[in-house]
């Protein structure tokens, strides 16, 4: 009876290591496979940093461009770190990161590995006050993927040329949505509006949008009732047009609101996640032009 | 091969994580033993769940070190509810959920304040990548605290779980010891949550010594067992996580509830 057990447990504890240590090394393996030496390892630390790099490296084979979280995680706020990414990290030659506090403990991370090279997008860009979301306000943006162009140019300086030029190419397309902003202005100058994210308070600055209340729906958000009745009181006494808001956390806000006063729902990319395409920034940015047209006349 | 384990304690955070495991998981199968025994696992999730409550209140009193006002509340709050619980009044589960729910409101409560609470979410399912040497330290001093504990208390306590009357008829003085234990599964359970995370504490308290209650015909094997079985879900969970990138704390939790069923079907078999 006594034998019988720890054998047993003998059989059944190899049995789950084996299985487990099995499976393990035969990913190891592959992964050693993989990991063919590229001559560039830039790591980004989110989806909008992810798209401007890739345009900036565009056509440089050699230079690899790998995202730290992974698409699901939207905002960093509640970012869990996994032992995949502090290896992604140690590996990499230069990590492109947001900055203003949206990173906050990947920085200190980063920190730990002296070699890498931490490059700040928003570095020069006067935003708002305690608000990182600079991604949305496309001139911001502008500036941004000229910081990344600029500062992977100095760190490679063999293909500098490269850098610029993708840069100056993806600063044009952006440019292209700043005149449709700038025209857009024109109607909505002055027009009051709330908005249900932080980040959308770059792209209501863009239009001139007269911001009269900010609640920043988040993921985890919880809203008490006090807040309901205040951005009711605030849409009402201001008579404002819309309601901006992002579609996953702000529906069901933002259709209440609309249902109950005069102001119209508007949804809006805050682009903190989405398809990895070169062109995706320019696609939902361009839909979010549209949505403002649409709605705010 | 070789290169399989190089690569495995190639890192600073993993080689903490290691020494983190083997240092806590011992400790959690230790004392898992005598909280399945004397029915206490809902005294400890109850603990657990505190720990957002000493968090808060080390908020909103503007602690530097979060970690101390968790320690204090928990101490207080096994404290309180030991006293509670001798009263008699209601029973036991329905006392300790009701302060369990209301510990947690208040600190959600506090937390959410504003909407932060996301910054505080890491703590709900634990980070053990991110453990400090200072915090390695705490631990190991701990885990001295509670061998010596039980090589003083162990009979003791099992003398209380089987039967209080008779062993306060041996002298056994039934408070003290009560006390001490449930403040060693305060510090306990509080040092070590960043770690684990405060939905899956329980877990690794209860899984090994359960798992180890189903197959062992003593004492000496109940506690052999447990250990085992908690350092080895530890060991593997970390292994497995590193690879397959996961979250450290549920592949653990993962891998003692295979053993826990295995154990039970083989238990049942017998």
């Amino acid at each position: 009876m006594k034998k019988n057990k720890s054998l047993f447990v003998g059989i059944l504890l190899s049995a789950i290591a084996l299985v487990a240590f099995g499976s393990t090394f035969f990913i190891f393996e592959q992964k050693q496979q993989n990991n063919a030496k590229t001559e560039l390892k830039v790591v980004t630390s989110f989806y909008p940093m992810y798209i401007a790099t890739v345009n900036v490296t565009e056509g440089l084979d050699y230079v690899h461009v790998e995202n730290l979280s992974e698409p699901e995680t939207g905002c960093l706020h509640d970012y869990q770190l996994r032992p995949e990414d502090m290896k992604l990290l140690s590996t990499a030659d230069v990590f492109v990161v947001n900055g203003g506090g949206i990173e906050e403990f990947l920085t200190d991370v980063a920190a730990a590995y002296p070699d890498l090279v931490i490059v700040d997008a928003s570095h020069g860009i006067v935003g708002e006050d305690d608000n990182p979301h600079a991604w949305m306000s496309v001139s911001a943006h502008e500036k941004q993927v000229q910081n990344i162009a600029e500062a992977l140019a100095a760190i490679d300086e063999a293909h500098r040329d490269s850098y610029i030029s993708n840069g100056g190419a993806y600063i044009e397309k952006l440019d292209a949505l700043a005149v449709q902003i700038e025209d857009l202005k024109q109607v909505t100058q002055g027009q009051p509006v709330v908005l249900f994210h932080e980040a959308l308070e770059y792209f209501a600055d863009d239009l001139g949008l007269h911001v009269v209340y900010t609640m920043d729906l988040d993921e985890e958000r919880q809203v008490s009732a006090g807040e309901v009745a205040e951005v009711m009181e605030a849409v009402k006494k201001n008579n404002a047009a819309a309601v901006l808001a992002d579609e996953t956390y702000g529906k069901e806000m933002a259709d209440m609101v609309a249902d109950n006063t005069q102001a119209r729902a508007v949804y809006l990319d805050p682009m903190v996640r989405g398809e990895y395409q070169k062109d995706s920034y320019v696609i939902h940015m361009q839909a979010n032009i549209k949505a403002i047209r649409d709605n705010l006349k | 091969m070789s290169s399989y384990f190089a690569e495995l304690l190639q890192y600073d955070f993993m080689q903490r994580a290691f020494v983190a495991i083997l240092v806590i998981t011992p400790l959690l199968g230790m004392l898992g033993t005598m909280i399945v025994h004397k029915k206490m696992a809902y005294f400890s999730d109850a603990l657990g769940h505190s720990a957002l409550t000493g968090i808060a209140i080390g908020v909103v009193c503007g602690v530097m070190d979060t970690n101390v006002s968790m320690v204090i509340f928990a101490v207080v709050f096994a404290f309180l509810l030991n006293q509670i619980n001798r009263k008699n009044l209601a029973a036991t589960d329905t006392i300790i959920s009701v302060f369990a729910s209301c510990s947690t409101a208040i600190g959600l409560a506090i937390l959410s304040r504003g909407g932060n609470f996301s910054k505080y979410s890491a703590i709900l399912v634990g980070d053990i990548l991110s453990i400090t040497n200072r915090e390695i330290f705490y631990l190991i001093l701990i885990f001295a605290v509670t061998l010596v504990f039980w090589c003083v208390a162990i009979n003791r306590l099992n003398a209380i779980s089987i039967h209080p009357a008779l062993a306060k008829s041996r002298r056994i003085s039934v408070r003290l010891v009560e006390d001490i234990f449930a403040i060693i599964i305060a510090l306990i359970v509080t040092l070590s949550i960043k770690w684990i995370g405060i939905l899956l504490i329980n877990a690794l308290l209860i899984l090994p010594a359960a798992s180890s209650r189903n197959i062992s015909s003593n004492m000496r094997e109940y506690h052999k067992y447990a250990i085992l079985f908690s350092v080895f879900s530890g060991l593997i969970g970390l292994v497995v996580s590193y690879f397959t990138n996961v979250a450290t704390g549920p592949m653990i939790v993962i891998v003692a509830s295979i053993i826990y069923f295995a154990t039970y079907l083989y238990g049942r078999s017998q």
